[in-house]
């Protein structure tokens, strides 16, 4: 293998696997997308064509490294490809203004789902998540209590469960948060989140940006068009319901 | 600044460890139920005790540990700070049984690749078993140190709630969590002095997290959030500022303007290290705050970074600090050469500078002219892609290295390169450390000569004596690879990508690099006889990664039946039948506790 030194690389434009996987590689997003930035597709995606390619080179050539070499070649094809060059995603989009702000509010977004990841204006990469398993979880933010929690809608069937778990995550915060004003207190569970009769009521805002009671429609509608949830205060309800699909309500001063 | 900051890691024994430490016994009892400890070994452990608290480096204790059973013991229960340099490498409860009273874990997780999305996400790196078993054994636990760790908020909350006399928080490119799990820690950790989120994903969950720190005085000395891509709410953030009177690093995300970080200033001219947001006006005013007046009063600053949304007239505002720093991260700033020039040019005491490349080879001279003392330097693409235009080109980093001689660390990335410049590279620069270069377009040549860049890798290796860790790039035939094995004697970090002609080079360097203890490989054409020919090192090494290169399963298997205590894992490979035999990616790292348990679909243990 030392002796064979064929410069396949430079062969490149010349060799006839380079256009035929040219036009077998599979893409996501317009043809001439550009950077590495744009093609999230892992590898492995490309793999179902380009292996009938490597299939026909095992065939044409018997020693390994030429193999080998048919491998490699067809990676460094012109186009692009994945994690190269080797710049992590937060030192893209580099702007020099600050028009980038706007990009990245709009990109914010509620519902996320489980690990993934929020790289700016990397459409194809959104695409992936079909593939993911994880959970649906949609933040929870409680009236009164600064900290807000996230739940796994996917690892609920029921309304009745969903409730079980607000009370759950916001309890305790609950109760410190009470603190100051009446030491001594335990920690009350929080019920009747779902019928009007607690101190507390839960809400949701929908794909369209309204706000609702939970527990009006059928829960696998709920699951498919919920945002965010809300726990506000039962006495609020109207108020609450009525004003304001807030913009998401930002902190600057 | 830690992007990829050089370790020291020390070799993990996986020869035979003495079992873990017996129940306490009173250190002070003489006599003890079920020991065979006679009055002498206690007296000697006394001592050793008393002697081994003040070892603090890594390596001198892992030294010390082997010495005998009683000198591991003493070792254990002395060290305080514990590093574990792959999460996976042993599991939470072999370090809670070994080391009794750690006070400071630093933990790493996802290989490095992973950053540039040549990993699925989901792959594991789980802060939450480590935290859940440091809870009951270390309550006094104070600092925890991660790096490509997935931590969710819970695991947040845990830690908040697990350890009252919690001190240090430092999390670098992590993910999983979002602003309510930094929310309980601010509010919980009483104590806290170091909140330093790096280079991390950090959901934005709306939630107001400065404004959950203690209302009374903090101890807080450092807090960096500058990757926190969510509003804050100023307000809180200048009254928290206000009532830290030990804080003196600061690190804002581009959500502050620079009206804000002007006020900010006003009120703590103490600081030392300043990250400066986004370093643009919001509002158009008739009187214009005097920032530069600000920076003046702020004598202490010697570290700057920042600048994410540069406006580039007020850039001159920094001036009248520039005499003091050692420190500049210019990397998200567009700054031309004209802007760039002025200002570097009072850097006199510059150590670490990083920018883009915006500030063009032109830029690059004037550091050099400049920055005698400089030691780091990293140079980022503004536009990057393989065939972009490419303003600094060998000329810049030559030019560095005639002008800055203590130079130890180098990230360059670049479209055009020579090798004689890297041979003058080599011989001006002997105190060179770490060396990565990046050409962005693959396999490309010197661009004068035409030829592979061989030499100019060969000159790096053999005359940077002190090169712990090596980058390359450019074409490269298996010629760089022997040079790299005939020279690279204190090698510990090798990254390869797109390069070499045969197993050969791969061998070259497994069997030259006796230092070698990570290597990361992609789109290189090293198969099974590379593989194989390694097997004497993989107990030695930390991991071992090779994507896109040609490997077969069959290999794959033999090496892990061959070598138990190596955990193979192939990452993402197709099983349909048609090529069964081949390894998209193959991650394999030594493992004290065997294969984990959280490994995803997409991951084949082999």
């Amino acid at each position: 293998m030392e002796g064979y030194s064929r410069n396949w690389f430079r062969d490149d434009k010349a060799s006839v696997y380079n256009s035929e996987e040219k036009k077998l590689e599979l893409k996501l997003g317009p043809p001439g997308e550009d950077g590495d930035g744009s093609s999230m597709i892992r590898h492995i995606k490309k793999e179902p064509k380009d292996k009938s390619i490597l299939s026909l080179a095992r065939n044409h050539f018997s020693s390994p490294s030429t193999t080998n070499k048919t491998t490699s070649q067809k990676r460094t094809a012109p186009g692009p490809v994945v994690g190269w060059p080797p710049v992590r995603s937060f030192r893209k989009n580099l702007t020099n203004g600050s028009s980038s702000k706007l990009g990245n509010e709009s990109t914010s977004s509620d519902v996320l789902l489980k690990n993934q990841k929020r790289d700016d204006g990397n459409g194809p990469e959104k695409l992936m998540q079909p593939k993911r398993q994880g959970g649906l979880f949609v933040k929870i933010n409680m009236h009164g209590v600064p900290i807000g929690r996230k739940a796994d809608l996917s690892a609920h069937n029921s309304y009745q469960q969903l409730s079980f778990t607000v009370d759950k995550l916001f309890r305790g915060l609950l109760a410190a948060q009470r603190e100051s004003s009446s030491f001594g207190e335990e920690e009350k569970p929080i019920t009747g989140l779902l019928d009007g009769n607690g101190e507390y009521t839960l809400t949701y805002e929908d794909n369209e940006g309204d706000k609702m009671l939970v527990g009006d429609v059928p829960w696998h509608m709920f699951v498919s068009s919920v945002k965010r949830l809300r726990v506000i205060k039962t006495s609020e309800i109207s108020s609450a319901l009525t004003y304001g699909n807030g913009k998401q309500e930002k902190m600057r001063s | 600044m830690s992007e990829d900051d050089e370790d020291q890691s020390p070799p993990s024994d996986l020869r035979s460890q003495p079992p873990p430490c017996s129940p306490n016994k009173s250190r002070n009892c003489i006599s003890s139920s079920s020991s065979s400890q006679t009055f002498p070994d206690h007296v000697l452990e006394n001592v050793l005790e008393n002697v081994l608290q003040f070892l603090d480096s890594r390596c001198d204790r892992n030294a010390a540990s082997l010495v005998c059973k009683l000198w591991w013991k003493v070792e254990a229960l002395t060290r305080s700070e514990v590093f574990i340099g792959n999460c996976y490498a042993l599991s939470p409860a072999r370090l809670t049984q070994r080391f009794k009273r750690v006070r400071s874990l630093l933990l790493k997780g996802k290989p490095r690749f992973a950053d540039f999305n040549l990993m699925p996400p989901d792959w594991g790196a789980n802060f939450a078993p480590w935290v859940s078993t440091m809870a009951k054994a270390y309550p006094w636990l104070e600092k925890v140190d991660l790096k490509r760790m997935f931590v969710t908020d819970d695991d947040l909350a845990l830690l908040a709630e697990s350890f009252p006399g919690f001190k240090e928080l430092v999390l670098v490119c992590c993910e999983g969590f979002g602003t309510s799990g930094i929310a309980v820690v601010a509010n919980k950790c009483r104590k806290l002095k170091v909140l330093d989120l790096i280079e991390s994903e950090v959901t934005d969950d709306e939630v107001d997290w400065i404004s959950c720190f203690p209302e009374d005085v903090t101890s807080l000395e450092s807090l960096a959030f500058d990757c926190v891509e969510a509003p804050i709410n100023f307000k809180a953030l200048e009254g928290l500022v206000a009532r830290s009177p030990l804080l003196r690093k600061l690190r804002l995300n581009r959500f502050v303007s620079l009206e804000e970080v002007h006020r900010l200033l006003l009120g703590a001219p103490q600081l030392t290290s300043l990250g400066t947001g986004s370093f643009s006006q919001t509002h158009q005013s008739e009187q214009e705050p005097d920032y530069a007046a600000a920076f003046r009063a702020c004598k202490s600053v010697v570290c700057l970074s920042g600048f994410r949304e540069l406006m580039p007239e007020y850039l001159p505002a920094i001036l009248p600090v520039c005499a003091n720093l050692t420190s500049l991260n210019f990397s998200y700033a567009n700054i031309s050469p004209d802007m760039f020039k002025p200002i570097i040019h009072n850097c006199h005491k510059l150590q670490v500078f990083w920018a883009l490349d915006s500030i063009c080879d032109e830029g690059l001279q004037a550091v050099a002219a400049t920055c005698k003392e400089l030691r780091e330097l990293r140079i980022f693409p503004f536009d990057p892609r393989e065939d972009s235009e490419g303003p600094v080109s060998e000329l810049g980093l030559q030019a560095i290295s005639e002008g800055c001689r203590k130079l130890e660390s180098v990230l360059y990335f670049c479209q055009r390169m020579t090798n004689a410049a890297l041979v003058a590279i080599s011989q001006n620069c002997p105190e060179l450390t770490v060396f990565r270069l990046c050409i962005m377009g693959r396999h490309r040549p010197d661009h004068v000569t035409g030829k592979a860049m061989d030499e100019g890798f060969g000159a790096i290796v053999k005359n940077c004596k002190k090169l712990t860790r090596l980058a390359v790039s450019g074409l490269l035939t298996d010629q760089a690879f022997r040079y790299m094995g005939e020279y690279g004697k204190l090698i510990r970090t090798l990254s390869v990508a797109f390069a070499g002609d045969s197993d050969m080079a791969l061998r070259h360097v497994l069997e030259g690099c006796p230092k070698l203890q990570k290597l990361e490989i992609r789109d290189s054409p090293f198969g099974d006889v590379a593989l194989r020919s390694g097997m004497h090192r993989y107990y030695n090494m930390r991991f071992v990664w090779m994507s896109a290169c040609s490997l077969s399963m069959g290999c794959c298997k033999d090496v892990a039946r061959a070598m138990p205590n190596l955990v193979v894992e192939v990452i993402g490979s197709d099983d349909d039948d048609e090529n069964r035999e081949y390894v998209e990616t193959l991650y394999m790292y030594r493992s004290l506790d065997g294969p984990r348990k959280d490994a995803p679909q997409f991951v084949t243990i082999l």
